[in-house]
């Protein structure tokens, strides 16, 4: 199948009315869902994701750019359910348990479902146990943590404790931004990876996947 | 600088109380003042107290104000309820932070500065996602024709009559400076790429409730000391340093000073910008990293020729657990410049 050119470009300038009604057209013309997701909506959000990375794209436009992805997804997910389709890959997120800035946290989600993963967003505030809770019941591969406050970022530590009390920890990938992170910060405490923007979440995902596929 | 008093007010027993008691709080930024040798009474940063007040308005208490937003257009009447400019009375925090300036106005050698949130950035928190609004108003989506946007300009407009508000106030208790601070006004919040092709976002959203609040300032007899710690092109700064002209500009650590002084009048003194946000970890910045820095910016301040503060780039708020490491740099920035010379230059 070709690439949908009307979905494509709407998505990447952030149309989310021309992305709904391109979907909406697509799917009346008998394209399969997932073909639309891999041919069209997912090759859009890595070149958003690359014209952010040479700073031609800033964070509004990834951020439009996310929400027009999301209204097409909506569309299509109960199609990919009707047919027991899945995304390959899950992802938790969430903003940390005492912050409640969900900013930053909520394009990291944008960015991720756009590249064709799946995305529990857990939302803010969420305590260790909630981030437990959810590895358990939804097995996802990948955690994302966010905190925008100095004062929030211990409970990443906490999270990732709690993980280990849990027996969990080797079962996910973790991974923390926000503000105040750095890649020593998540270091000492045990993550997997640190990204300080939106595109290079999806990146680190990637990676840290495939390098457990190797 | 408001990391110090953000440090000496952990140092008290019950931070939480002082926070809310005037005096107490008042002694809290004179021991600051007075630990790192600065006539600057610069009070703690804490940019929720307008929003807390403004939301008080339509029946939000304080405990559920953080994580309040307007999700929907809203009616006339409303409005005209959270642009009211006496109705209501001031939370604790903010009563206190006025008392806090009264305390100060009379300790002679100390300059009473006040603090508040500046009107974009109160308007970042009361949507729940107002960057998509604001770059759909920057692409030129108008308010007739987006909910979203409707209620990001109402909100720009109740979000300058409290910061008004709260001008006012601080002005009458005896400040005769006022830090705005617009830490949202930057490039995650407003697209460059928008700007470069014309749009007057910036200009409709920033620009001008500020010089609208910078003649409030002028009316009173009170300087403007702004503040923005975000990720800035050369146009922000040079709009914030020229058409508000303050007396004082202070930038994140993502600017390198010496480089803006350029953009920036003469008698416009830069403040700022060692990268506090990293002090807690000895990691990322260990003592040494700090000095080497604070030393280097100094030098090439000097060499600019530019009036020039050493100072922190932001809030950096307590991390129980590297207060030390935080008050360790803290100390050894201020350092740099507290031996030698007076902090402020005779011409600034």
């Amino acid at each position: 199948m070709a690439q949908n050119v009307d979905l494509y470009d709407a998505i990447l300038n952030g149309d989310a009315k021309k992305a709904h009604a391109a979907t909406e057209a697509a799917i009346a013309a008998g394209v399969q869902p997932m073909a639309l997701i891999q041919e069209s909506m997912v090759p859009a959000m890595d070149e958003v994701g690359r014209l952010f990375e040479c700073e031609e794209y800033f964070v509004p436009e990834l951020l439009l750019a996310g929400r027009a992805m999301k209204g097409a997804m909506e569309l299509l997910k109960p199609l990919l359910t009707a047919a027991g389709q899945k995304m390959a890959v899950r992802v938790v997120i969430g903003t940390v348990k005492g912050d409640l800035h969900d900013i930053g946290k909520n394009i990291v989600a944008s960015m991720l479902e756009g590249s064709g993963f799946e995305v529990i967003d857990l939302g803010t505030d969420v305590s260790p146990e909630n981030f437990v809770a959810a590895v358990e019941l939804r097995k996802p591969h990948v955690i994302c943590m966010s905190a925008l406050l100095t004062v929030t970022m211990p409970a990443m530590k906490l999270t990732i404790d709690a993980l280990n009390t849990a027996g969990l920890r080797t079962q996910v990938k973790v991974l923390i931004g926000g503000a105040p992170v750095t890649s020593q910060y998540a270091k000492d405490i045990g993550a997997d990876g640190y990204s300080e923007n939106a595109s290079g979440a999806v990146g680190l995902v990637k990676n840290l996947l495939a390098g457990e596929a190797a | 600088m408001p990391i110090g008093a953000d440090l000496v007010l952990h140092e008290e027993s019950d931070p939480d109380t002082v926070r809310n008691q005037g005096d107490a709080l008042g002694r809290v930024i004179e021991k600051t003042a007075t630990r790192w040798k600065t006539p600057l009474a610069i009070p703690l940063m804490d940019l929720r107290l307008e929003k807390i007040d403004l939301v008080a308005r339509v029946g939000v208490s304080q405990k559920e104000a953080e994580a309040f937003h307007f999700t929907a257009p809203l009616d006339d009447e409303t409005v005209v309820t959270l642009c009211g400019r006496d109705a209501g009375l001031f939370c604790p925090g903010s009563v206190a932070r006025d008392q806090a300036l009264a305390y100060i106005a009379s300790i002679p050698g100390l300059l009473p500065i006040g603090m508040t949130i500046g009107p974009f950035s109160l308007v970042t928190r009361l949507m729940a996602d107002p960057i998509a609004a604001a770059a759909m108003s920057g692409s030129g989506i108008s308010p007739e024709d987006s909910g979203e946007v409707h209620l990001l300009m109402q909100c720009l407009q109740i979000a300058e009559a409290t910061v008004e508000r709260s001008i006012r106030s601080q002005v009458a208790h005896g400040a005769r400076a006022i830090m705005i601070c617009e830490p949202a006004a930057n490039t995650a919040f407003l697209s460059p790429r928008q700007l470069r092709a014309g749009s007057s976002v910036f200009e409709r959203l920033v620009m001008q409730p500020n010089l609208r609040l910078n003649s409030v300032l002028e009316e009173l007899g009170c300087d403007l000391i702004f503040h923005n710690c975000g990720e800035l092109i050369d146009a922000m700064v040079e709009a914030f340093a020229q058409r508000f002209h303050p007396v004082v500009l202070s930038l994140g650590s993502s600017r390198k000073l010496w480089e803006d002084a350029r953009l920036v009048p003469a008698d416009v003194v830069l403040y700022g910008n060692l990268p506090t946000k990293s002090f807690y970890s000895d990691g990322a910045m260990p003592v040494a990293e700090v000095i080497r820095r604070a030393e280097a910016l100094v030098a090439k301040m000097k060499a600019c020729g530019h009036p020039h503060i050493l100072g922190s780039e932001c809030d950096v708020l307590f991390v129980p657990e590297a207060c030390d490491a935080i008050l360790k740099k803290v100390d050894a920035m201020m350092a740099v410049t507290a031996p030698a010379a007076p902090l402020l230059k005779a011409d600034s």
